[in-house]
């Protein structure tokens, strides 16, 4: 599902903020870790993936409300620890350009990133079992049951968020501010606008934030197309690398090819 | 998603939004999300979209490309709304989030330049994350034009036709594929590039001062205003209530000064 498309506002507090600090926490580790070795290499190599994935997020499927992410295809490119910092890159930029949330940004960052690692396992173990001559098949096999474990953990976080009376109190919603007494008295205009649940009756059980089993139901139909696009796309892609530069599935993008600038031969400035 | 006039709009000098500093712009937009955040008020909700729509207007900025960025969000919004709602209206007040929070972020890119937008982010990340975040936007125009070169190449040559939709998709990823290598070849280039220039792990930003700090104040101020309006409504929403049916008049009186500067200026 790589991330959630919930407006700023609807997760309550707890939930998002500690997604945020998780993810700077997260982010900062990978960060230190590799800048220990080869850190400015990989800045440009990050930025090419994290543009690649902004690329094909950007092109959106508009009945089943999907576009492509390429999250496994740069999981495996990747690998885990700068998975995170790509995936904290692609959110900061969507979130700026208004394409997601900016408080659920740091949940955001958590579920590509665990989109990406799951992946690159998957994928690293089904090439493993099935052999490398089978990239394809390993590619479909791990995109489909990754999106498929990663959709449920955004379930589960929304129905920690609407299942929950506490989100109220924590400013997810409160159904006092949606009740509207008559403006003019008397029903002059009225026309029923906020009828339907939100006027909060005394004694009255609260009204959830979100119907999970609703929204469960929906996501898993229409995911479930949106995985099967995933799959196709990131087996075709990971397959014609496997066949074009097969170097970079099995020793990573930071493969050294041998190339060195005039002047730096031996290559001591790397 | 038009990448090349998004740049186009924030590194021109088209109106007062983009005099503003913008380290104030972003301390509006977290004010503005603040203010997201607090509000259930479907009619506080909807005044604030008619008022960014205004702000947007008297700024100078092209209200199509405002209203289609921040309709993105407002879809996929929808869809949530749609599942997961309980009912009609917070349904509604759950879009009307997703397009204000979409209105305020894309008002701050189509006014600021990308370098001085991830400037903040980049001083509290470790270097190599800030380093490729600032990279990462730019690269992104160059893959956006090579994709669309790849496809027109394909379609020139036949290999993109609706009456053969599985071939299609299987170019388009095949496309993908090598513009994949295209952007690994790319990031050993821009690596060399750096290193020549003496790149030593970390590029330096300077931040753009304002140009009329009275301007900065009174845009924080109104995000500020509208923040307090928000959380009085919230505290006092047995008393207030009665009232929402007032807060989009001011809203639309906004928007109308911002259409007519935007008309007087063009």
């Amino acid at each position: 599902m790589s991330h959630i498309h919930i407006p700023d506002g609807v997760l309550p507090v707890w939930l998002w903020l500690p997604g945020w600090i998780l993810a700077l926490a997260l982010v900062s580790i990978a960060g230190h870790f590799a800048e220990k070795t080869e850190a400015r290499r990989k800045v440009p190599l990050l930025a090419v993936v994290s543009a690649l994935m902004l690329v094909a997020m950007s092109t959106e499927i508009v009945p089943i409300a999907y576009h492509v992410n390429l999250t496994v295809v740069a999981g495996v490119l990747l690998g885990p620890a700068l998975s995170v910092i790509a995936a904290f890159i692609v959110q900061i930029v969507l979130a700026m350009l208004g394409h997601g949330g900016v408080t659920v940004l740091g949940l955001n960052t958590l579920m590509i990133s665990a989109e990406m690692t799951i992946g690159w396992a998957l994928f690293r173990t089904l090439v493993a079992l099935l052999s490398r001559t089978r990239v394809r098949w390993a590619a479909a096999t791990a995109t489909v049951v990754t999106l498929a474990i990663t959709t449920t953990l955004l379930v589960g976080i929304v129905a920690l968020a609407g299942g929950s009376a506490a989100s109220r109190d924590t400013g997810a919603l409160d159904p006092r501010s949606l009740t509207l007494a008559n403006p003019l008295g008397q029903g002059v205009v009225h026309v029923g606008l906020l009828s339907g649940g939100e006027r909060l009756v005394p004694g009255s059980a609260e009204t959830p934030i979100v119907s999970v089993r609703r929204f469960a139901i929906i996501v898993y139909s229409l995911g479930s197309i949106g995985w099967i696009i995933e799959a196709l796309v990131t087996a075709w892609i990971l397959g014609y690398i496997a066949r074009v530069r097969p170097g970079l599935l099995w020793h990573g993008a930071l493969l050294e090819h041998g190339r060195h600038l005039i002047g730096d031969e031996v290559g001591q400035s790397r | 998603m038009n990448i090349g006039s998004i740049d186009r709009s924030a590194t021109g000098d088209l109106g007062w939004l983009h005099r503003i500093a913008p380290a104030t712009k972003l301390l509006a937009l977290g004010v503005v999300l603040a203010t997201v955040v607090v509000s259930w008020n479907a009619f506080l909700v909807l005044a604030l979209a008619i008022a960014l729509v205004g702000v947007g207007a008297s700024g100078r900025l092209d209200l199509r490309m405002l209203l289609g960025l921040a309709a993105y969000p407002g879809l996929f919004a929808l869809l949530f709304a749609i599942a997961s709602a309980p009912d009609a209206l917070t349904g509604g007040v759950v879009f009307l989030k997703a397009v204000c929070a979409g209105l305020a972020a894309v008002t701050v890119v189509l006014t600021t330049p990308y370098p001085q937008v991830f400037a903040p982010i980049q001083r509290i990340v470790p270097g190599l994350v800030g380093d490729a975040l600032l990279m990462t936007y730019r690269t992104m125009f160059l893959l956006l034009d090579k994709f669309g070169s790849l496809l027109r190449a394909v379609r020139l040559r036949a290999g993109l036709r609706g009456t053969h939709p599985v071939r299609s998709a299987r170019v388009t990823t095949q496309a993908l594929g090598g513009l994949l290598l295209y952007s690994f070849d790319l990031a050993q280039r821009d690596f060399d590039i750096l290193r020549l220039r003496g790149y030593s792990g970390r590029l330096r930003v300077r931040a753009t001062r304002s140009r009329d700090r009275r301007v900065d104040a009174a845009l924080l101020g109104g995000a500020l205003a509208v923040l307090a309006m928000s959380v009085a409504w919230r505290l006092g929403s047995q008393a207030l209530n009665p009232y929402s049916w007032l807060l989009p008049l001011p809203a639309l009186l906004v928007l109308a000064v911002g259409l007519i500067v935007s008309r007087r200026a063009s």
